[in-house]
């Protein structure tokens, strides 16, 4: 996913202004994600929102402290969020994989069974595989309930608006 | 997980100066990390180092407008590439670990097909050190260190300039204030002024 441009960038202009306009759009392209990501079924907008959430992350990490005190808290609950959307992206990659394998085997026991093998040579290796497939899923379940809970307490918490209140702000700098 | 480095910044520092100094430090994180990093018996020393090329790659990305164009789209790719390389040593590391934890919970009669995995995920390891390898030696011989340094000075020189520009008007600017107002004076500063101040870099916006 690419990043969305940030305009109005001065490289001789104040850190904290420019790194404000930066947090204001990738946190606005986190949010672009809902409602889209509150269906289980799209695994790329739960990919992309992930991207998003590591790219907000990352700015906050290294700018954080030149805003009010919520911008650092803001990076940990978006550590948070990339951390959990990031295990739901562990499993839709995991289970195409095991999958591959599984059809791999079942394509070589076609050709020994074909070619006179009384039994498929991996039959004991299909079953290993299809519970690593349903306990990926089950597992995949959880995660995705879990990152609904999180974007809730997210929401309820004023995230988005205490996060644009704090990169407006700016602490006194010590002298 | 090897935690990165915190940086000192102030909200009123030039952007770009701020830019320098950031990346100069995940560069050396970075580097840092690559010592060792073929060893497939240490799989930590891996992922430190992705890490740092995901930080490295995030600031040179947050601060894109500090840097000549060409020079950092350059440097940009060559992060990428090797931030990519990494994820292919690194991934099949996390899924043979979490392979031999799911298959130590699994009965017998479970285990044959996640060990058909395991040597699956074990060879995608092997072929993925290989292209680390590769890619490191790609990274040495493009000297990406050197080139990541280059673009941190190019950014602290572009504020360098700008700074000099604006204290050279301000200084003629006070001159022609103490001249008094009969001085030939139409407002605008000097020519060769205005030339020094116009940085020689390609806007983000």
């Amino acid at each position: 996913m690419k990043a969305r441009p940030v305009k109005g960038l001065d490289p001789a202009g104040p850190l904290a202004d420019d790194a404000e306009r930066i947090v204001l759009v990738r946190l606005d392209e986190l949010c672009s994600f809902m409602p889209r990501a509150a269906d289980p079924e799209e695994v790329v907008a739960l990919h992309d929102m992930r991207i998003a959430a590591k790219r907000l992350r990352y700015v906050l990490e290294v700018t954080g402290n030149l805003f009010g005190p919520y911008a650092v808290t803001a990076g940990k609950r978006t550590k948070e969020l990339q951390d959990v959307l990031g295990e739901i992206h562990d499993c839709d990659v995991l289970v195409p994989r095991v999958e591959a394998v599984l059809d791999g085997l079942r394509e070589e026991d076609v050709g020994a069974v074909a070619a006179g093998a009384q039994e498929p040579p991996h039959a004991e290796e299909y079953r290993g595989l299809e519970v690593l497939i349903v306990k990926t899923r089950a597992r995949r379940k959880q995660l995705y309930a879990r990152f609904l809970e999180l974007w809730t307490e997210l929401e309820r918490e004023g995230f988005r608006a205490r996060l644009e209140y704090a990169i407006a702000e700016r602490p006194a700098v010590a002298a | 997980m090897a935690k990165q480095k915190d940086i000192k910044t102030t909200p009123y520092e030039p952007f770009a100066r701020a830019a320098a100094r950031i990346v100069r430090v995940r560069t050396h994180e970075l580097f840092a990390h690559a010592e060792g990093v073929l060893d497939t018996e240490d799989i930590e020393r891996v992922h430190d180092m992705r890490v740092a090329s995901r930080r490295l790659r995030a600031v040179l990305e947050i601060f894109s407008v500090c840097f000549p164009k060409a020079e950092y789209k350059s440097v940009l790719r060559d992060v990428k590439r090797l931030a990519d390389a990494l994820g292919e040593r690194r991934d099949p590391d996390v899924h043979i670990a979490a392979m031999e934890d799911f298959a130590a919970q699994q009965t017998a009669t479970n285990r044959p097909g996640i060990e058909a995995l395991a040597a699956d995920l074990r060879e995608r390891q092997g072929r993925g050190n290989e292209l680390l390898a590769a890619e490191l030696e790609r990274v040495a011989e493009r000297d990406l260190h050197g080139r990541l340094l280059a673009l941190s000075d190019a950014a602290e020189a572009a504020t360098e300039g700008e700074e000099a520009a604006a204290v050279a008007l301000a200084e003629a600017e006070t001159e022609g204030a103490a001249a008094g107002p009969d001085a030939a004076h139409d407002g605008a500063p000097p020519a060769d002024l205005v030339a020094a101040a116009q940085p020689d870099r390609e806007d983000g916006a």
